[in-house]
């Protein structure tokens, strides 16, 4: 549907937020038949959803400090393992005690595992050595649990996907700059699109607020307080795999204590720190963060301190402020829904926050509960057995071996699962890549700029990885800037985007430039500025849209 | 077998200044790792471009004007326009035509459409003598199906902007489609393998025969010729239309064309090229270096008179720096450059980045220092140099050619 149409109906429900929770609110919103809009004011997986680890926990981290988000977690694991496969890499987990740590611990966790139904099994440390053998030799202990690696983007495009094939309407790039309403009721709200500046006003019986750490913000916008407790967490991306299954210390949670094989990389996390809410903003990772990322990743596999770190990333945990500890990290992770008709008085807004991106479905399920209850809507939630688009019981599989897939089609697979089929690849220039790194063809990204809300290089590489790879998109930015500048018809902003894609991937590169990472800076530098001069031709371009 | 000189770098830098010794009778050797930024250059030398982000017309003139660090300055401001002249002619010999002057900047056409000021330009290259007097006015911009290593929009968009009428012509051949079969990357060096031919490049010319249209001077990307101009020459006598070649996105077949012709006259001259081997530590006595060992030649070190680091820069591993420091890794000079970390680049990624500007400290004539003195038979030439920036300054290849030749002079002068 054309954006002017979306803005003229009305809507049972306006989801605020674009991240996991807002997608699988408005999958399941969608699929009980309400009629669904989600706005996100940047692109969709922005925030946090983007930001963390990719670890899909199997609560063991949680046994010993939080039993009921534990608990939340394994079932909401083994829920994903079902209906998400395709985002899903089954690597288990281990909880390993080095020399420093106190061994007893491992004992209140396993007890504290099996409370919340987590298996969790002593292994010896020479096992734990043979199946996992990029762990420190020093360890004396392990225990292995269902811990899993999630691809979060995938996961939240394919929410999206299931929401829009079920009637809903989504837009990236348009914020909410207010409230309509009207008797003590909200009635829609104000968007700006940022993408061409128009203001406009749409309706709706219910808006949710699923926006994490920008929702105290809006809430603000209808009228009501929420104190958010932003607690800031940092990773780093290691440039090859070097662990098979996730790594967590077998300790009270501490900074930098998982490391988590994502797909070709492996990231090491995070820090926690308090940081004011004025500053969720600021996603800068500073050097003393990094230090200590790198300190404590190496003890957990030490051959990191000899691998490339290709980024560095930070983002805020949307938690709600209950006590004043500074770490954060005695704060339930617990889910948190608002409904401020009971709080507030105010009618038609319902807040959805707390919880973690392992728990998004269950948030989506009690925000729809929620929003059913005030529509009168009695269709049961059905999003706990219902497989995503490209987890279908019949859907290709990237590890098939039986069938003979090239490469970018593998890739695209894997990243799409069955909606692969929908990529063009009739003749040889769909088929060609753009990114030998991470297998993307022409055909894959005309798909993602006709239906999957692609408006510049940053959206297309979140749907596609362009740029992702250990190059960093040193040349497939330009090609597919080049590609979608004729796709758009618009070349002009062309070397804008590119030029702000650039400076996104150098955002993360900066933190950790020396060794490869300073070169491949210089080389791209050497490449889009020395030869191509795309400095001078942004400049000159800034300065004519200053005048 | 004792050399006169030993180079460390096989690069524009090293090739020129093993050139330059190898001419006067020296026995040189040049230790080379094999890559080249010259795969980075459209075809283009550039002396002197920007200063603080403004483009520079007079690049003799403005040589003047920078500070004492920087390598021009240290090699003579006056000297410059011999040692240009001396750089063009050793090119031309090597079978590198270029056209430009010293004095006054040209404008070379990057693979983006942005016109950006330029000393020296390959013959068969689009360039501009003058912005307010374009060579014509309506162009045709052949764009090879396929092949996305040339962005063609913002290309044709550039030129428009300069005030060119465009066309832009989509075509493609059989050699071309036969190569599109396969899914991995057309690089312009894949493409120019194929069009070697005079049956492929006829197939060319006969798709600009046909479609080229009003237009006064047909754009091609540069993908003709990898050793020599002679295929580009081959296609213009068959196009009826003055024919120009405009840069691509790396590996870029003019770069290394340049990179092939320069080792190939070096070897001409009796050098000895050592492809695929690297310097990876020097022995010292006081303030000399007495020999070098390689990666390959393990403990037979390779001993000369005089030694040359060519090395390059961060890209080419001639510095590196790790979580705590910049260094120079063969023989760990000094460097010049910032010992915090947080210094060594800045928040946007187009600003000027301070390590773009770090190399290895040299004294007034080159000599590199270590331990703060001159190593006397020890010079550093090109990118390995402190005090430029050839990303935001243009002098890049500039600095490559003249402080080669510089040192080419100091080494042979005894000095």
């Amino acid at each position: 549907m054309a954006t002017n149409d979306i803005y003229k109906k009305e809507y049972d429900v306006i989801i605020v937020g674009g991240g996991a929770t807002g997608a699988g609110t408005a999958r399941d919103c969608a699929l009980r038949g309400l009629n669904v809009l989600l706005v996100e004011r940047d692109d969709y997986s922005t925030g946090a959803t983007g930001r963390n680890h990719g670890l899909m926990h199997s609560g063991a981290r949680y046994a010993v400090t939080d039993g009921e988000s534990a608990a939340e977690c394994i079932k909401e694991n083994m829920i994903l393992r079902r209906i998400a496969r395709h985002c899903v890499e089954e690597t288990d987990g281990l909880f390993i005690t080095l020399p420093e740590d106190d061994l007893a611990y491992q004992q209140t966790f396993v007890e504290a595992c099996g409370r919340a139904g987590i298996r969790a099994d002593i292994i010896a440390p020479d096992e734990a050595r043979v199946i996992e053998p990029s762990v420190n030799p020093d360890l004396i202990g392990a225990v292995r649990v269902p811990d899993a690696s999630i691809d979060p983007f995938r996961l939240t495009v394919a929410n999206l996907l299931d929401a829009r094939i079920n009637g809903a309407e989504t837009l990236n790039h348009h914020e909410v700059e207010g409230m309509i309403i009207n008797q003590g009721r909200v009635e829609g709200v104000k968007l700006h699109n940022k993408l061409n500046g128009e203001h406009v006003e749409v309706r709706c019986k219910v808006v949710v607020n699923a926006a994490g750490i920008w929702g105290q913000r809006i809430a603000k916008l209808a009228g009501v307080n929420i104190s958010m407790f932003p607690a800031r967490g940092a990773l780093l991306i290691f440039g090859h795999r070097v662990n098979r299954m996730v790594i967590n210390r077998c300790r009270k949670p501490a900074n930098a204590d998982i490391l988590v094989p994502d797909d070709t990389v492996c990231v090491i996390g995070t820090t926690s720190d308090r940081i004011p809410i004025e500053t969720v903003d600021d996603m800068r990772v500073t050097r003393e963060e990094v230090d200590v990322l790198l300190k404590e990743g190496i003890k957990i596999a030490p051959s990191l301190a000899t691998t490339r770190v290709i980024r560095a990333y930070a983002g805020v945990r949307p938690l709600v402020a209950s006590d004043d500890d500074p770490s954060g990290r005695s704060i339930s992770r617990g889910i948190v829904c608002l409904d401020h008709a009971k709080r507030d008085g105010l009618e038609g807004f319902i807040t959805i926050t707390g919880g973690k991106m392992m728990t998004y479905r269950l948030m989506g399920e009690i925000a729809t509960n929620a929003v059913c209850a005030k529509l009168g809507n009695t269709k049961p939630c059905v999003t706990a057995t219902l497989p995503l688009p490209g987890s279908e019981e019949d859907a290709p599989s990237q590890s098939d071996t039986t069938k003979r897939y090239s490469f970018g089609e593998r890739a695209a697979i894997g990243r799409h699962g069955s909606l692969a089929a929908r990529i063009e690849k009739d003749n040889d220039i769909d088929n060609a890549l753009v990114c030998e790194c991470e297998g993307v063809t022409v055909g894959e990204i005309k798909y993602a700029v006709h239906q999957l809300h692609v408006h510049n290089l940053v959206n297309l590489r979140r749907r596609t990885r362009v740029g992702m790879g250990t190059c960093q998109g040193k040349l497939c930015s330009c090609r597919a800037a080049s590609l979608m500048g004729e796709l758009n018809h618009d070349v002009k902003s062309a070397q804008k985007d590119l030029a702000t894609f650039l400076d996104e991937r150098w955002k993360g590169m900066r933190p950790v430039a020396w060794g490869d990472t300073l070169r491949e800076a210089q080389l791209t530098a050497a490449i889009y500025e020395g030869l191509c001069g795309l400095d001078q031709a942004v400049n000159t371009q800034r300065k004519e849209d200053e005048q | 077998m004792r050399m006169d000189t030993v180079i460390m770098g096989g690069g524009l830098s090293g090739l020129t200044c093993g050139i330059a010794l190898a001419k006067r009778g020296q026995r040189v050797t040049i230790v080379a790792s094999g890559q080249s930024t010259l795969l980075f250059n459209g075809g283009s030398m550039e002396l002197l471009g920007h200063i603080e982000g403004k483009a520079v017309t007079a690049p003799l003139e403005a040589i003047g004007t920078l500070p004492q660090s920087h390598p021009y300055s240290k090699i003579g401001a006056d000297n410059i326009a011999a040692l240009a002249d001396e750089a063009k002619q050793l090119l031309a010999d090597a079978g590198i035509d270029m056209e430009g002057s010293a004095a006054v900047n040209h404008w070379r056409i990057t693979p983006m459409g942005v016109a950006k000021p330029a000393w020296l330009t390959l013959n068969e290259n689009m360039r501009i003598d003058s912005l307010g007097k374009l060579p014509a006015k309506h162009l045709v911009l052949m764009c090879i199906r396929g092949f996305f290593d040339q962005p063609n929009g913002m290309l044709a968009q550039g030129l428009r902007e300069l005030g060119f009428e465009v066309k832009t012509v989509e075509f493609t051949t059989d050699d071309i489609t036969a190569l599109r079969r396969s899914p991995s990357e057309m690089r312009a060096t894949t493409l120019t393998k194929r069009l070697v031919s005079h049956n492929a490049l006829q197939r060319i010319a006969d798709q600009i025969n046909n479609l080229a249209g009003e237009a006064e001077m047909v754009l091609l990307p540069s993908v003709f010729g990898q050793t020599d101009s002679t295929d580009f020459q081959t296609l213009q006598s068959l196009v009826k239309k003055p024919l120009r070649l405009v840069a691509t996105l790396p590996p870029s077949v003019a770069g290394g064309r340049m990179q092939t012709l320069l080792r190939h006259y070096f070897k001409m001259l009796g050098g000895n090229y050592l492809m695929g081997d690297s310097a990876v530590s020097g022995q010292f006595d006081g303030d000399r270096l007495l020999s070098v060992t390689t990666a390959k030649l393990g403990d037979m070190p390779l001993r000369a008179n005089n030694y040359v680091l060519a090395t390059g820069s961060f890209i080419s591993r001639g510095l590196v720096a790790d979580y705590e420091r910049v260094y120079e890794p063969v023989f760990d000079l000094d460097v010049d450059a910032d010992g915090d970390r947080e210094q060594w680049t800045r928040f946007d990624v187009l600003e000027p980045q301070a390590y773009s500007r770090y190399g290895v400290a040299t004294d007034g004539d080159l000599r590199c220092m270590k331990q703060g003195k001159p190593i006397q038979n020890l010079h550093a030439i090109g990118s390995v140099l402190s005090g430029h920036d050839a990303i935001k300054m243009g002098d890049g290849t500039g600095v490559s050619l003249l402080t080669a030749l510089a040192a080419a002079k100091n080494i042979l002068s005894g000095k």
